[in-house]
């Protein structure tokens, strides 16, 4: 009986275990190998050993550094403002009022659009005779050339991917908050508490594994930003929107060096896994030990 | 016997006659099937421009079906890379001429030095699909860049719209009278903010003052020299009277008479009549540094036929492309697509390039035109020098110093491989 259950519990999973051995965990120890060679599928000769090569010219190499700093700066210009945006959307549309769903939905939905789509759509917003441009024009202010100055392409992109993802985390604030009993509000009102200290010593404390959930969940997703600066700049002008998984990709895809792009791969990995774990161990759910 | 002995032996005979019918027409299918093949095949046309050649093909070779398979300028090369990883390689496909270098020294491509010796004088375009004396493609289709002019706006600035300018002064000459029309027209088209086109743009300015990448036997980078320089030094000089944009950007601002003058490609020959029917332009050759001096140069590429070693069907797949190739068709591709042209000897005196001006020029243009060296590294190579130029085209850098340091990185990336 055990055993039939079992083989059933097998069966089961097996459509899952497949995919996730083929498409997971097979390209992630495949790529692990590739990293210490020189494969290339277009090279005559075939892979090399190469050791830790591919990963030393990583870190000497400048346009890597510049990558990861743009990057970084996407990640630390974007995560702010998409969590605040996101949890002061989900306070909004939270009470019941006419047309709340309509919001809700409202908000929600740039984030289940394909980014492609998305970018398309910007690029053409951002365009010299664009929308931005025209409303910029019909207060007087100066319309810049937004995704061909290097000063103004990434916060160009940085303003999208805000406005894009704070729809998502918007909806997993809004589970945080359901989850928060009333009765502690309906204690504190008696007690005379306002918004203010309702919000910074109920919501705050009792959203924290919600905010972690979501900080770490969109760190890891801006450290792959890639679609946005493949659409509309293609990692121009001057590099200013070549992000790490743009440059992984050109790499990898126009110039064919696999084992190289393998190497930047892990690298990426490793830095997202020291950042994650950065997160947690700042914001810890209350209850948890210090 | 019984009588249902009798049946029952009839019955058996009937069966097995049925049996061995059917064992023949299965042999005799067998037999058809051998002789039939398909082929698979790999190319970045639309499906209504391409695909009346492969039906007329099919009509041609019975027992031969083509598989086409659409891809996109977007996707397609990765698509192709990793269908040769996987061993997946189409049995004929299409390639830009930009690919090749590191396709030709891949060793996947199949070896049609002697195939294609009969259409060697039929074609050009043989130095894309070319490395070491080995031919291992056939051109298809050429696109070169040529340059486009308002003479709207020519008129306007006080300039003759029936003389296209010929040389480095009289194109700065008449941007700059353009230029000073003021409000939203701007003179000269200057390309940035994307990759694969920037090299497109300037290099026919250095190769026309005979500047060159690499040298000879493609081992060294040549880039630093006073001819690229000064080719630099001019084209940094239309900045001021310059819109620097897009490419589709300035197509379009050409298309809405906001632009005088830039370089582009045949397929504004096709979106102007469609998009500005009442747009009054020009096309003449890229001009040349001077009249003593230099040539009228432009960047050439195309689309080159290649199989592979893997291919199961290389006798069907080379006879695809010799029939794709053929002037005929080939021209008939380019009518439909009119972005591109014939690679056909002697295309220009057909009727279609002596009836659209646009599109003989382009012919012309192709004669005094550039191929990108046959690298294996090109990809790397050609990234080196379009960020360069535009670090010199956003003032990041003097001309003198963005040569030197295109010339110090082509140097590095050679001495990588």
């Amino acid at each position: 009986m055990r055993t039939h259950s079992r083989a059933t519990a097998w069966a089961m999973l097996s459509p899952w275990l497949l995919s996730f051995v083929l498409f997971g965990l097979y390209p992630f120890a495949f790529t692990l190998v590739a990293s210490f060679t020189s494969y290339s599928p277009l090279e005559a000769g075939g892979a090399r050993f190469v050791g830790f090569e591919n990963y030393l010219r990583a870190l000497t190499d400048p346009e890597f550094w510049n990558a990861l700093r743009t990057t970084g700066v996407f990640v630390i210009g974007t995560i702010p403002f998409t969590t605040a945006l996101a949890l002061g959307l989900a306070l909004a549309v939270q009470p019941a009022f006419r047309g709340r769903t309509m919001f809700r939905v409202g908000f929600f939905v740039p984030s289940v659009v394909s980014i492609v789509v998305l970018s398309l759509v910007f690029k053409g917003l951002y365009a010299p005779n664009g929308f931005v441009n025209a409303a910029l024009h019909a207060v007087g202010l100066p319309a810049p050339a937004w995704l061909l100055d290097p000063r103004t392409a990434l916060p160009a992109i940085m303003a999208m991917d805000v406005w894009t993802a704070s729809g998502y985390y918007m909806v997993i604030f809004l589970a945080g908050l359901e989850a928060i009993p009333h009765d502690l509000y309906d204690a504190a009102r008696i007690e005379g508490a306002s918004n203010w200290i309702q919000f910074t010593r109920i919501t705050l404390p009792l959203l924290r594994p919600t905010l972690l959930f979501v900080l770490v969940v969109n760190t890891v997703r801006s450290l792959q930003i890639f679609a946005e600066a493949f659409v509309m700049t293609g990692g121009g002008p001057l590099k200013s929107t070549t992000t790490v998984v743009y440059y992984l990709y050109e790499e990898a895809f126009t110039r064919f060096h696999l084992g190289y792009a393998s190497a930047v791969a892990y690298l990426l990995f490793a830095i997202t896994l020291v950042l994650a774990w950065g997160q947690m161990k700042l914001v810890k759910p209350s209850g948890e030990p210090r | 016997m019984t009588k249902r002995g009798i049946r029952r032996g009839r019955g058996w005979r009937r069966c097995a006659l049925a049996m061995a019918g059917l064992a023949a027409l299965a042999v005799a299918l067998a037999g058809c099937a051998s002789k039939s093949q398909e082929i698979v095949f790999w190319q970045f046309w639309p499906t209504e421009v391409v695909q009346p050649l492969l039906d007329q093909f099919e009509r041609e070779h019975p027992g031969t079906r083509v598989r086409m398979e659409q891809l996109t300028w977007q996707s397609g090369k990765e698509k192709i890379t990793a269908a040769i990883a996987a061993g997946n390689a189409p049995d004929l496909c299409e390639v830009g001429s930009t690919w090749m270098p590191r396709l030709l020294a891949s060793g996947q491509l199949a070896d049609w030095t002697h195939a294609t010796e009969s259409l060697r004088l039929q074609l050009r375009g043989w130095d894309m699909c070319t490395a070491g004396g080995v031919v291992n493609g056939v051109p298809w289709v050429l696109g070169t860049r040529a340059l486009f002019y308002n003479k709207a706006l020519f008129a306007r600035a006080g300039l003759d719209s029936s003389h296209a300018p010929v040389t480095w002064e009289e194109l700065r000459t008449a941007a700059t009278a353009i230029h000073r029309l003021g409000g939203e027209v701007k003179g000269y088209g200057l390309q940035a903010g994307e990759r694969y086109i920037l090299f497109k743009k300037f290099m026919p300015f250095a190769w026309g003052n005979g500047g060159e990448i690499l040298s000879g036997d493609l081992e060294q980078g040549v880039f630093d020299s006073p001819e690229n320089r000064t080719a630099l030094e001019f084209y940094l000089s239309l900045r001021p009277v310059g819109m620097i944009e897009r490419q589709d950007q300035l197509d379009r601002a050409f298309k809405e008479g906001r632009l005088g003058l830039q370089i582009s490609g045949a397929w504004l020959l096709k979106s102007i009549p469609r998009d500005a029917p009442e747009l009054r332009y020009g096309v003449a050759l890229v001009p040349r540094p001077s009249l003593e001096h230099g040539t009228h140069a432009s960047f050439a590429g195309g689309e080159v036929l290649v199989s592979f070693k893997s291919s199961k069907h290389a006798e069907g797949a080379l006879a695809l492309a010799r029939f794709l190739a053929r002037p005929d068709n080939a021209e008939a591709l380019a009518r439909a697509a009119q972005s591109v042209q014939s690679a056909a000897v002697g295309a220009d005196t057909s009727a279609f390039y002596r009836e659209n001006a646009g599109q003989g020029l382009m012919i012309r243009q192709f004669e005094t035109a550039h191929f990108t060296p046959n690298h294996p590294a090109w990809d790397d190579l050609e990234a080196v020098i379009e960020d360069e130029v535009e670090q010199a085209l956003y003032d990041k850098k003097s001309a003198a110093q963005a040569v030197a340091d295109a010339q110090r990185r082509l140097t590095e990336r050679l001495r990588a491989r």
